[in-house]
């Protein structure tokens, strides 16, 4: 809660703005960010804010009173007018301190005559998110599910982890430790139980769901649990054939080119994509891609210059 | 004396009874039964009429309230609101998958 929040504000009215429009004002926030419509951690904190302000303003006895004392105004007696508050508050701040019980001047009158108006439980008040409006006769409402996004280097949806999130929450933000299971695909949703939306009055909290996504890197493109990692290649390997080295999100790997491969051509290297906690785990895919050097020796031209004079192949040949 | 002669759902699933379900959800056994009449909630029912409730509905009920409570959605258009966000709920997972195999498949990810 930020009881410093201006509620006009909260609303995006101005001072002056009549019942009706500002209950559009609210109606429109609400649709937006209500829990149930808006998966966002922080929506949940905007709507409370939103309502919060909207039971103040809407009830014209209440908005008098906001409009007159601020932010403050739960504190001040019924009775009390405008001109003994202010001198109330200006005598309290200058004892060292907004809210002090004792000590002379007009802050002590102030609060004794109110007999403990300070100790309102804001909380208590509204019944948390939802007990201010239309709940009437029933419980505590349970909190509702929310998302967010997460994004992971592919080496760490491959071998797991732990990630530290945070988020915003009603206390400021919060720090969570999530444990990332082996084999996190992109788009999946690593569930937080009871890390959701906050039940009211000890109702049971929503669920957290963090949705995955996969970085860009450099060298992996992943499909599903497939990863494709380009494998680059001197002519000589492709023509003869060779066992060369290939990246892999578990460590270096071999695969062996066999006579005769051109670029494109892809090499399966089964099970070593993304690992998969219920099932078969995914593929790498070695593709080639036949690179040739910038600059030749002599020695190298002559042997080209031979092999283009020997040869008969022509990949342009239409078959 | 009378001998149960099939089993409920309440024990095999996990279920509750309507009493139960009240409780849990913090509601009037009457809102419960005009919810099920609307098809908002959709309970087992047994062989002698009885009506059990699986967590998925303690969920479902849960997110009536917060619909109604924050928004003030009225029973008609509870039916139509719920069956809208699970449909947007729907698509968004489905867009998910699809844009991360067409960006998989296309682009350095």
């Amino acid at each position: 809660m930020a009881p410093s929040r201006d509620f006009y504000e909260t609303l995006g009215v101005s001072r002056d703005v009549s019942a009706d429009d500002m209950q559009r004002a609210y109606r429109k926030l609400a649709r937006t960010y209500h829990p149930d419509v808006n998966k966002d951690p922080a929506a949940e904190e905007r709507f409370k804010d939103i309502s919060e302000a909207y039971d103040v303003l809407s009830d014209p006895e209440q908005r008098r009173r906001y409009d007159a004392f601020g932010p403050d105004f739960r504190q001040v007696p019924p009775d009390m007018d405008r001109q003994t508050w202010a001198r109330a508050r200006a005598g309290a701040a200058a004892g060292g301190g907004g809210h002090a019980r004792r000590g002379g001047g007009p802050a002590e009158h102030v609060y004794t005559r109110s007999g403990g108006f300070q100790d309102i439980d804001l909380e208590a008040m509204f019944g948390g998110m939802f007990g201010g409006r239309g709940g009437g006769r029933s419980g505590p409402i349970p909190g509702a599910d929310q998302e967010a996004e997460i994004e992971l280097p592919v080496e760490e949806a491959y071998a797991g982890g732990h990630r530290t999130v945070t988020l915003s929450g009603p206390d400021g933000s919060r720090t969570l430790d999530v444990r990332i299971p082996p084999g996190v695909t992109d788009g999946q949703r690593i569930r937080l139980s009871g890390q959701g939306g906050r039940g009211g009055d000890g109702a049971t909290n929503g669920d957290l769901y963090l949705v995955v996504r996969l970085a860009p890197h450099p060298r992996y493109r992943v499909d599903g649990r497939d990863i494709t990692v380009t494998l680059p290649l001197a002519p000589w390997e492709a023509a003869l054939g060779a066992s060369v080295a290939v990246d892999t999100p578990g460590g270096e790997g071999k695969v062996w080119v066999p006579p005769g491969t051109s670029s494109g051509r892809r090499l399966r290297l089964k099970g070593q994509g993304l690992p998969n906690p219920r099932g078969r785990p995914g593929d790498l895919y070695a593709e080639a891609r036949i690179m040739v050097p910038p600059k030749l020796s002599d020695e190298e031209r002559q042997m080209f210059e031979q092999l283009a004079a020997v040869s008969t192949f022509d990949p342009r040949r239409q078959p | 004396m009378t001998y149960p002669l099939t089993r409920t759902p309440g024990h095999t699933l996990g279920c509750q009874s309507l009493t139960a379900f009240c409780h849990t959800g913090g509601v009037h056994p009457e809102m419960v039964q005009r919810l099920v009449a609307l098809g908002i909630l959709e309970p087992e029912r047994d062989d002698a009429g009885n009506l059990w409730f699986g967590r998925d509905q303690v969920l479902a009920l849960a997110r009536v309230r917060r619909l109604r409570a924050g928004l003030g959605v009225n029973y008609a258009a509870l039916g139509l609101v719920i069956d809208l966000l699970d449909r947007v709920a729907a698509l968004e997972r489905e867009l998910r998958v699809t844009t991360s195999r067409r960006t998989g498949g296309r682009s350095w990810t």
